[in-house]
C-alpha cells in the first residue's frame, strides 16, 4: 500500500494526508495509523468533503475530526435514545443545558449538576485516572459560572477477594484499583477544598476487567453570574487559562471509545491518561469565578475530551461565529509537540474564556494575581469556520458545520434478554437466620463504607448539614442522602444522593433503570428532600453489539418513563460505551445523581434510631422480588424477578412521606434497598447504638427470608414517637403501612410467625463495620 | 475597641481552602474579616488598591487547606514564604499581643515558621515541633472530642471553662503532634508549666484514649497549643466547621441549638481584642 502521509514543506512537522484518491482499505489504514477510531463510512464523508474543497487534509484536520466525531464527544450511538426518553423531558426550572445542567434553586440562585465516567483511564492508572476525573467534572460545573460545592463518586470494582491467579492477563487487581481510585479522589478533592459527600461502592465479577468510575459535581451560582459555554460577539478574544499543554491525554476520547485490550498499559505509557494538578486547579477556580462575578467574561468552557479542538469549535458554533487560533501561543509543558498534538491534547486544569477586548487586561491581571497562566490564543471571526495557524501557516481550516456535525446512528439492537427467561433457582430457607443476616451485613456490597468515606473531607466548606455517616458520634451508619446548605442567609438546602442498580439491569434492563430512579427518589425523600432534577451516567458495553445496545435502550427507557411521570428533568448526563474487554462486558451500569430541594434543613431527619420506645413502621409493599438481591448473590441463587416500580405508588408515597417529615412526625427514616429490610433496620440500630424488636408477621404471608432480604422498591422505614402515631397514620392513609416493632434494648430481634432470631448489637456492628478494613488494610 | 472595628486578616495562597468558612465565623460575630492573598501583603503582581499591610489588622488567621499542595511537607512552603517576606511585620504584630491563629494547615504553618511552640523567644529559628503523618497513614475526616486544658493563658479559649469537652471535626493526614525525642519530656513539662497546652483529644467519657478518638496518634493526646504569651494559637481540628449547632454531626439526635461548639473560640479572641486595644 502506498504511503499516504506526506510531510509538508514548512519549518515544523506537518503532514498532508492523501485521502482524496484513497481506496476504502487505505482510508481504514489512515484511521488506524493516526489513531482516529473512525470507520470507513465516516472516512468516506471526510473524503467527500475534501474532494469538494479540491485539496487533501492535514494531519491536524484529520485529528480534529477524529476527536469531534468520537463516540465520547458526539454520542453517535446513544443520541437517538437519549432524545426519545430523557432530554425531551421539559421543566421550567431548567435554566441551561451546557457542560453541566443548570437548574433554579431560588429566585436569585441556581445549582449546576453533572456526572460522568472516567472508566478507561482509571482501569489502567487508577490514581491519575480518578483524580483527573474529578478535575474534569469540576471544570464542567465551574464553566457554568458556578462554585463547586459537592463531589459525588460512585465506584464499581471486581470483588476485593478475587483470586490473583484467576485474573485475566493485563488486568489489575480490584484491590489495587480501589486503593488507587480512592486515593486519587481523596488527594484531588481534599486539596481542592470541595467536599466529597456521596457515592456508592459496588463489587461484582463483571467489573474485573473494566471498573466503572463515576465522578459527579454539584455547584451553586447567583443567576446573574451564570456563564454560557459560548462566544458572544464578533470581537471576543479567546484566553486560554490554567495549565500548560503537554503530551498527556493525547487521544483520551478515542481511547474511551474503543474496548480495552491487554495492551492498554501501553496506551497509558503513550499518554492517554492525563496528569492532574489540584494546586493549580484551586486558584484557577477562584480566578474564573472572580472574573465571572465581575462581569468580565462573555463565555467560558472547560477543556476536556478533545482539548482545544473541541472547545474552540463548540464555543464558536454556539455563539453563531467562527474562530481563529494561533497554536504557537499556547504555553507548553515541553518543546517539540507537533501542531496536531497541541490541538488535541487533553492536558488538565485548562479553561477557555471568551472575553471582550476591553476586559482582556483586567482578566489577565486577575489570573496573574492568583499565579495562574492566562494567554490570549485567538479570536472570534465572522465566518463559521475554524482556522488554526502555527507560526503563520494555516494548518487547519474547516467549516464548523462539518466539523461539529458528527454522525448519528440508529444501530441495531435487541430487547429480548436471555436472563429474563431463565427460571428461578429454588433456595431452601436458611437454618440459621442470625448467620444469614450477619452474612449479608458483612458482604462487600452491604458493609460499611467508612474506610472510603473518612478518607474524603466531606465537610470542608462547612455546609454539609447532613453528613454521609449519620448517628451517634463515632458510631454512625450510612445515611440515605447528604444535605448541603449552600447559602449563608437561607435555610433552603440541597439533598444529594446517588443510585446505581447494575444488579437489576443485568437481568432486566428496563426495571433496572426504573429501580435506579426509585432508589434515587427514596433516598432524597428519606431525609426530607423533594426530588427536583437528576443527572445520569450510563456505562455500557460495545454499542455495535445489538444486545449491549438493547440493554442500553431499555435502561434509558426505564429511567425516562419514571422521570417523565414524576416530571423530573435531566439537564445533563453522560454515556460511556465500550466498557468491555475480551474477558466480559460490564454489567449495564446506570448511575443516577439525584438532587432534592429541602425548604428548611432544620426539618431534615437522619437514618439513625433516636429513642427507646419509638415505634417502627414500614411503608410500601414487600414482594418476593429476589432477582439481583444481595441475599441471592451470596447464596448463589437466581431469579428473573427483579424489583418492579409502580410509579403511581411511588408518586403518592413521595408526597405523603415528605408531608409527615415536614410536620415533624418522624424521628428517623431510612429507605430499604441493598440487602433488604434486615440491613436497613440493622443500620438504623447501629447509627443510634440502640436495639429493636421487630415482628414481620403482619406484613404478609411470604417466607421469613424473603421478607428480610427482598429488595422491593418504594419502601421506607420510619421511627415514630408513639404520641405521634395517630396523626402519622391519618396522613399516610392510602399507602401500605405496617407497624413492625419498636426501638429498645441493646439487641436486634426479628420474628415471623413463631420463628425468631436475635443478634447482639455488638455482633451486628462487628459484621457490618470490619469488612472493608480487613480487605483494604488499616485500623477500624 | 468595638467589634465592628476589629480587622481580621484571613491569609491564603494557592491550596488554602478553608478561608470562606473561616471568614464567615468572624463576619457573623460582627468583626471585619478580609480574605487576603499573601501577594497582597508582599505587594507583588497586584494593583495599588489591592495592596495590604499586615500591621493594619488586629487578628491574623491562617486557615486550613493544602497550601502549595502540602508538597515538601505540610505547611513548609507557606511557612517559608511568610518567614522570608513578612518576618519583621509578623514579629512586631505578635509581640504587641495581637492574636495569630492557625487551624489545621494553619497550625502546621505556625509550627514551620517557628511561632509554635517557640520555647526561646517569640519566633524560633527552626521548627521545634512536628505535625507528622497520622498513625493510620491515611487522611481522616471524623468528629473528635476536645477537652479544654488551658488555665487562662490562651486568648482564644478564655470564654471556655477549663475541663469542658467540645465537639470539633478533624480532617487531615498530617496531624500527629510530636516533639524531638531527646527533649520530649522536658518540653512537655515546660508546656504544662507555661500553660501552653490548650486542647487534648478525649473519648465520650472525657478520658484520654487511643485511636480513633485520638485520630492521629498525637503525643500526649495534644490537639492544640498556644505560645507562652497565649496570643499565638494552633489546633488541628476545625472550629470553623462547628460554628452552628446544626453543623455538629449528630445534631438531629437532640433539640436543635443555635450555638456550635467552635463558636466560643472566635468569640473569645474578639472579646480579647476588644478589651485590649
Amino acid at each position: 500500500m502506498r504511503h499516504l502521509f506526506r510531510e509538508k514543506d514548512v519549518p515544523f512537522e506537518l503532514y498532508e494526508v492523501d485521502i482524496i484518491s484513497a481506496s476504502d482499505e487505505e482510508l481504514q489504514k489512515v484511521s488506524d495509523e493516526a489513531g482516529l477510531a473512525l470507520n470507513v463510512d465516516e472516512m468516506h464523508r471526510i473524503q467527500t468533503y475534501f474532494r469538494s474543497k479540491g485539496r487533501n487534509p492535514t494531519d491536524v484536520e484529520l485529528q480534529s475530526l477524529g476527536q469531534a466525531w468520537s463516540e465520547h464527544c458526539c454520542y453517535k450511538s446513544s443520541k437517538v435514545f437519549l432524545k426519545e426518553y430523557l432530554t425531551s423531558i421539559e421543566s421550567e426550572d431548567v435554566i441551561d443545558r451546557g457542560d453541566a445542567g443548570v437548574v433554579e434553586f431560588d429566585e436569585d440562585h441556581a445549582y449546576a449538576i453533572r456526572i460522568e465516567s472516567h472508566n478507561h483511564p482509571s482501569a489502567v492508572e487508577p490514581y491519575g485516572g480518578a483524580a483527573t476525573g474529578i478535575g474534569g467534572i469540576i471544570r464542567d460545573v465551574l464553566c457554568m459560572g458556578a462554585q463547586p460545592i459537592a463531589l459525588i463518586d460512585p465506584l464499581h470494582f471486581g470483588p476485593l477477594d478475587f483470586r490473583y491467579r484467576d485474573l485475566p492477563k493485563g488486568v489489575k487487581h480490584p484491590r489495587y484499583l480501589m486503593g488507587g481510585v480512592v486515593a486519587g479522589i481523596r488527594d484531588y478533592g481534599n486539596r481542592l477544598g470541595i467536599p466529597t459527600v456521596s457515592g456508592a461502592v459496588l463489587f461484582d465479577e463483571g467489573y474485573i476487567g473494566n471498573c466503572i468510575i463515576n465522578v459527579g459535581c454539584v455547584g451553586i451560582a447567583k443567576k446573574k453570574n451564570l456563564a454560557r459555554n459560548r462566544v458572544k460577539t464578533e470581537n471576543d478574544v479567546f484566553i486560554l487559562v490554567g495549565g500548560r499543554t503537554g503530551r498527556d491525554g493525547i487521544h483520551g476520547v478515542t481511547f474511551a471509545s474503543v474496548e480495552l485490550t491487554e495492551d492498554m498499559e501501553e496506551e497509558w505509557r503513550g499518554g492517554a491518561v492525563q496528569l492532574g494538578d489540584p494546586i493549580l486547579k484551586e486558584p484557577l477556580i477562584h480566578a474564573c469565578l472572580e472574573a465571572a462575578e465581575r462581569g468580565l467574561l462573555n463565555g467560558m468552557k472547560d477543556l476536556g475530551g478533545g482539548g482545544l479542538s473541541c472547545v474552540v469549535g463548540e464555543m464558536a458554533l454556539a455563539g453563531g461565529f467562527g474562530a481563529e487560533v494561533n497554536l504557537e501561543k499556547v504555553p507548553l509543558k515541553e518543546e517539540g509537540l507537533a501542531s496536531w498534538e497541541i490541538w488535541v491534547s487533553e492536558s488538565q486544569e485548562r479553561m477557555m474564556l471568551a472575553v471582550d477586548p476591553k476586559n482582556v487586561d483586567e482578566v489577565l491581571h486577575i489570573f496573574k494575581r492568583y499565579d495562574v497562566l492566562a494567554t490570549p490564543v485567538g479570536n472570534v471571526i465572522k465566518d463559521k469556520i475554524v482556522r488554526v495557524k502555527y507560526e503563520g501557516e494555516v494548518v487547519l481550516e474547516l467549516d464548523l458545520d462539518f466539523l461539529t456535525a458528527g454522525p448519528e446512528y440508529c444501530r441495531p439492537f435487541v430487547t429480548e434478554f436471555e436472563s429474563m427467561k431463565r427460571k428461578e433457582t429454588p433456595l431452601d430457607e436458611p437454618e440459621d437466620y442470625a448467620e444469614a443476616i450477619l452474612g449479608v451485613l458483612a458482604s462487600q456490597n452491604v458493609s460499611s463504607k467508612e474506610w472510603v468515606i473518612r478518607q474524603y473531607d466531606h465537610e470542608i466548606r462547612a455546609s454539609t448539614i447532613l453528613k454521609p455517616l449519620q448517628g451517634r458520634i463515632g458510631l454512625a451508619c450510612h445515611g440515605d442522602a447528604v444535605v448541603m446548605k449552600p447559602l449563608e442567609h437561607s435555610n433552603r438546602s440541597l439533598a444529594v444522593t446517588t443510585a446505581t442498580t447494575p444488579q437489576y439491569t443485568a437481568i432486566d434492563p428496563y426495571l433496572g433503570g426504573a429501580s435506579a430512579m426509585d432508589e434515587m427518589c427514596r433516598n432524597l425523600v428519606a431525609v426530607g428532600g423533594r426530588p427536583h432534577s437528576f443527572s445520569n451516567c450510563l456505562s455500557f458495553g460495545n454499542p455495535e453489539k445489538p444486545d449491549r445496545l438493547g440493554a442500553f435502550r431499555e435502561t434509558v427507557r426505564g429511567i425516562g418513563e419514571i422521570a417523565s411521570e414524576l416530571g423530573l428533568p435531566v439537564p445533563s448526563g453522560n454515556v460511556s460505551f465500550y466498557n468491555e474487554t475480551s474477558f466480559a462486558p460490564v454489567k449495564p451500569t446506570p448511575v443516577i445523581l439525584g438532587i432534592g430541594i429541602v425548604e428548611d434543613f432544620m426539618k431534615c431527619v437522619t437514618a439513625d434510631f433516636k429513642k427507646e420506645g419509638s415505634l417502627i413502621y414500614i411503608i410500601g409493599e414487600t414482594k418476593k422480588e429476589m432477582g439481583g438481591s444481595e441475599y441471592y448473590r451470596l447464596r448463589g441463587g437466581f431469579s428473573p424477578a427483579v424489583p418492579s416500580v409502580d410509579v403511581n405508588s411511588l408518586k403518592s408515597s413521595i408526597g405523603a412521606i415528605l408531608s409527615v417529615i415536614d410536620d415533624g412526625l418522624v424521628r428517623a427514616c431510612h429507605d430499604v434497598s441493598h440487602g433488604g429490610l434486615a440491613v436497613a433496620i440493622s443500620e438504623m440500630c447501629l447509627g443510634g447504638d440502640i436495639g429493636a424488636n421487630v415482628d414481620l408477621s403482619a406484613i404478609n404471608d411470604l417466607r421469613f427470608d424473603y421478607k428480610l432480604f427482598s429488595e422491593s422498591n418504594t419502601r421506607w422505614l420510619l421511627e415514630v414517637d408513639p404520641a405521634a402515631e395517630k396523626n402519622l397514620l391519618s396522613k399516610l392513609s392510602g399507602l401500605e403501612v405496617r407497624k413492625i416493632g419498636e426501638v429498645s434494648g441493646n439487641s436486634l430481634s426479628f420474628s415471623n410467625n413463631g420463628k425468631k432470631t436475635e443478634l447482639s448489637l455488638r455482633d451486628v456492628r462487628k459484621a457490618w463495620t470490619n469488612t472493608l478494613y480487613e480487605l483494604m488494610g488499616g485500623m477500624a | 475597641m468595638k467589634v465592628e472595628d476589629v480587622r481580621v486578616c484571613i491569609l491564603y495562597i494557592e491550596g488554602t481552602n478553608c478561608e470562606e468558612e473561616s471568614f464567615w465565623c468572624f463576619k457573623r460575630l460582627g468583626a471585619r474579616p478580609e480574605k487576603v492573598h499573601l501577594k497582597q501583603l508582599i505587594g507583588m503582581d497586584v494593583h495599588e488598591d489591592e495592596k495590604r499591610n499586615l500591621l493594619d489588622y488586629d487578628v491574623v488567621m491562617i486557615p486550613g487547606g493544602f497550601s502549595s499542595g502540602d508538597y515538601v511537607r505540610a505547611g513548609a512552603i507557606l511557612g517559608a514564604r511568610v518567614k522570608s517576606s513578612l518576618e519583621s511585620e509578623l514579629v512586631k504584630f505578635g509581640k504587641e499581643g495581637r492574636p495569630i491563629f492557625g487551624v489545621c494547615n494553619g497550625f502546621q504553618v505556625l509550627v514551620e515558621i517557628g511561632l509554635l511552640p517557640s520555647f526561646d523567644g517569640f519566633m524560633s529559628a527552626v521548627p521545634q515541633a512536628v505535625l507528622a503523618t497520622n498513625d493510620s497513614a491515611r487522611f481522616e475526616c471524623r468528629p473528635s472530642l476536645l477537652k479544654h486544658e488551658n488555665s487562662g493563658s490562651c486568648v482564644f479559649t478564655r470564654k471556655l471553662p477549663k475541663g469542658k469537652v467540645i465537639v470539633c471535626p478533624v480532617a487531615h493526614a498530617e496531624g500527629k503532634f510530636g516533639l524531638p525525642t531527646s527533649e520530649e519530656e522536658e518540653m512537655l513539662r515546660k508546656m504544662e508549666e507555661l500553660d501552653m497546652i490548650v486542647f487534648r483529644y478525649v473519648d465520650p467519657e472525657g478520658d484520654y484514649a487511643g485511636y480513633f478518638w485520638n485520630p492521629n496518634g498525637s503525643l500526649d493526646n495534644i490537639a492544640g497549643i498556644c505560645n507562652s504569651e497565649g496570643n499565638v494559637f494552633g489546633m488541628m481540628p476545625h472550629p470553623e466547621r462547628v460554628f452552628y449547632g446544626y453543623q455538629h454531626p449528630d445534631w438531629t439526635r437532640e433539640e436543635p441549638r443555635e450555638e456550635g461548639d467552635g463558636r466560643v473560640i472566635f468569640e473569645s479572641v474578639l472579646d480579647y481584642v476588644k478589651k485590649k486595644f
